[in-house]
């Protein structure tokens, strides 16, 4: 393998992690505020998937602006389904069958909503961007995973924004903190709680969006990029956003890196083998990892 | 997750009488089913309903005892189904051939929990997600099973229906009995408690980590024992068949439509499954998961107990009436 192949696949792998990261910070953040594992996911991320495509194939309007205008739809579907069925259960420091069962359970109901709207043939977002590709010497990579790339960091960027510089963000660290200590200095868990599940799920339907740019899809499109999510935050420590960008980096190398040894047919049994790998070797996650450095130190 | 404890309902010896005649009138009609001429339809339905049953009980030993929940199942009873496979059409009998798929799924079972019971938190549920949809790409690839193209069993005994039934009735009883023996062990109780609270049970002398993965090795090869029969059954088995993540997901729902955590509750929803599947796959292919996927948030808002939880809370009823009845 010479040095440009090498080069070439490092850039693929960098410009697949943003995606993946995307994908997974709305997992981790309702995991962080409600201890929730979001089983729905692959549902939202699925219809983000058909909203794009649809304001596409019928208002023609671009998929990255698509993408954009997924936010503030998928952030109110998400308000609705917390306002509708999430806030109804009990949540603790863990997370419950109870939790787990519901969300799998409206995970059945989107993804054959999906059939049954859809149909199950795959569909593809072709755009003149698609086919075209960025040549910079030796090195060259497809422009559409270039402008994915891109939104995929303004997202995170604009999240980091949010949490940093907003009472919403400052309520959601709180409670990832500690919730009753978050409480006592008069967090609303309810009313942050609902605004989270909406920015989760506002996150699921972008990346969906995203996802579908690169790849093509059918209802059933969302199971594997779930489990690439969890084997991402369960690297990066379950609640941490830091944690989420070093996990989808390394699962976007490890599955990039792996057609050199396996053929590529096994490549969806890569994420599940890091899980296990990472369970048994650092079971706090890579953020855990940093934890113990300090307490070291 | 309010779950109410099945059996003992009322402790009266009525419902004590009750509890054991009418599993014992069911199993009498059961039994009896081949030899009233229903067809070899009928037979097959139920035939399929107690492999299910088989099944579900089992996983309901690490899901509703142990509360841990499992949506891999479908690993567990494709290597039943595979070992049993390639075990008949090697020479050994058939028996024999299930206790070997049983063996395999319950070694397996402890690949999958060995690094996931030491954590607390959700990552034996996550990481069952993902089991399964591995193994069944691996199996897509794996050439001496004939990968995605399917595996051929070639059983030398001539094919009859009701041998095949009662395989699988004489398994789905041995099912409930462990089940029953398990929830009245030492054993049963450590389950309980971990699922209750885990540090609670830890402090109290149970060892978490040793009793679920005992009881997970033993749902592992009553799911694997059911796939192995469903394989001499259909004589022809595929990854995309057995290891398909749809059959961890009946697998799953079957209990908690019935009453997850109960002994009859498990029984009572393959039975519930397994009757509405047959209807709704024929009449709605697409619609069947949405249906059940409906069915199960209804459930976890409004009766986590099930069917068995339903019919508790209307005894409660019935007698609460009766009781103001006798007094006035």
């Amino acid at each position: 393998m010479s040095a440009a192949d090498f080069l070439n696949l490092f850039i693929a792998a960098v410009l697949l992690a943003g995606v993946y990261a995307a994908m997974s910070v709305g997992m981790t953040i309702i995991y962080g505020v409600m201890k929730i594992v979001n089983l729905a996911h692959a549902g939202f991320l699925m219809l983000g998937a058909y909203f794009v495509f649809e304001a596409y194939d019928r208002f023609k309007i671009d998929p990255l602006l698509g993408v954009l205008l997924a936010f503030p739809v998928f952030f109110f579907i998400g308000m609705g389904v917390h306002w509708l069925l999430v806030r109804r259960i009990a949540t603790s420091d863990q997370p419950t069958l109870t939790s787990l069962l519901l969300l799998f359970g409206v995970w059945l109901v989107l993804q054959n909503l999906g059939y049954l709207i859809w149909g199950n043939s795959d569909r593809a977002i072709l755009t003149p961007r698609t086919l075209s590709s960025i040549e910079i010497g030796p090195i060259s990579f497809p422009t559409i995973r270039l402008a994915v790339f891109v939104v995929a960091v303004a997202s995170l960027v604009g999240l980091e924004f949010v949490l940093h510089k907003t009472w919403f963000g400052r309520s959601v660290r709180a409670l990832m903190q500690n919730k009753e200590a978050g409480q006592i200095v008069g967090v609303n868990v309810n009313r942050t709680a609902q605004i989270a599940f909406g920015v989760g799920i506002a996150f699921a339907g972008a990346a969906g969006g995203l996802l579908a740019m690169l790849y093509s899809f059918n209802p059933d499109f969302g199971a594997t990029f779930q489990l690439r999510a969890f084997v991402i935050i369960v690297l990066g420590g379950l609640e941490s956003f830091g944690g989420v960008a070093v996990g989808s980096l390394i699962l976007a190398l490890a599955e990039t890196f792996v057609i050199l040894i396996l053929p590529a047919s096994y490549q969806p049994a890569i994420a599940f083998s890091l899980l296990v790998v990472a369970l048994i070797v650092l079971p706090e996650g890579i953020a855990g990892l940093w934890a113990k450095r300090r307490r070291w130190a | 997750m309010g779950v109410k404890e099945g059996g003992n309902v009322g402790g009266s010896s009525v419902s004590r009488f009750v509890s054991v005649v009418v599993p014992l009138l069911l199993l009498a009609g059961l039994a009896a089913v081949p030899f009233v001429g229903t067809g070899p339809n009928v037979i097959r339905l139920l035939f399929m309903t107690l492999t299910l049953v088989t099944a579900s009980v089992g996983w309901n030993l690490i899901g509703g005892f142990a509360g841990q929940i499992s949506f891999g199942f479908a690993v567990f009873y494709g290597l039943g189904a595979y070992t049993t496979a390639l075990s008949i059409n090697g020479g050994i009998p058939p028996f024999s051939a299930f206790l070997l798929g049983a063996i395999v799924a319950a070694v397996a079972s402890l690949l999958i929990g060995l690094p996931t019971f030491r954590l607390k938190g959700p990552y034996f549920a996550i990481a069952t997600i993902g089991v399964s949809e591995a193994v069944r790409v691996v199996m897509m690839n794996v050439p001496f099973t004939g990968g995605a193209s399917g595996y051929r069993i070639i059983d030398k005994a001539r094919f009859v229906q009701s041998h095949h039934y009662y395989t699988a009735l004489v398994l789905a009883v041995l099912a409930v009995v462990i089940s029953i023996l398990v929830r009245r062990s030492k054993l049963g109780l450590a389950l309980i408690a971990i699922r209750e609270d885990q540090d609670a049970a830890s402090d109290l002398g149970v060892n978490p980590f040793v009793a679920k993965l005992i009881v997970h090795a033993l749902a592992a090869a009553l799911a694997a024992a059911a796939g192995g029969v469903y394989a001499r059954y259909s004589l022809f088995i595929d990854p995309d068949g057995v290891f398909a993540f749809r059959n961890g997901i009946a697998i799953l729902l079957m209990p908690i439509i019935g009453g997850i955590g109960t002994i009859w509750g498990p029984v009572i929803g393959a039975f519930v499954y397994g009757i509405i599947h047959e209807e709704v796959v024929a009449n709605f292919p697409q619609a069947h998961l949405l249906i059940f996927g409906s069915l199960l948030i209804l459930i976890i808002l409004f009766e986590p107990g099930g069917v068995v939880g339903l019919f508790q809370k209307f005894m409660r009823t019935v007698r609460a009436r009766s009781s103001v009845g006798s007094h006035s």
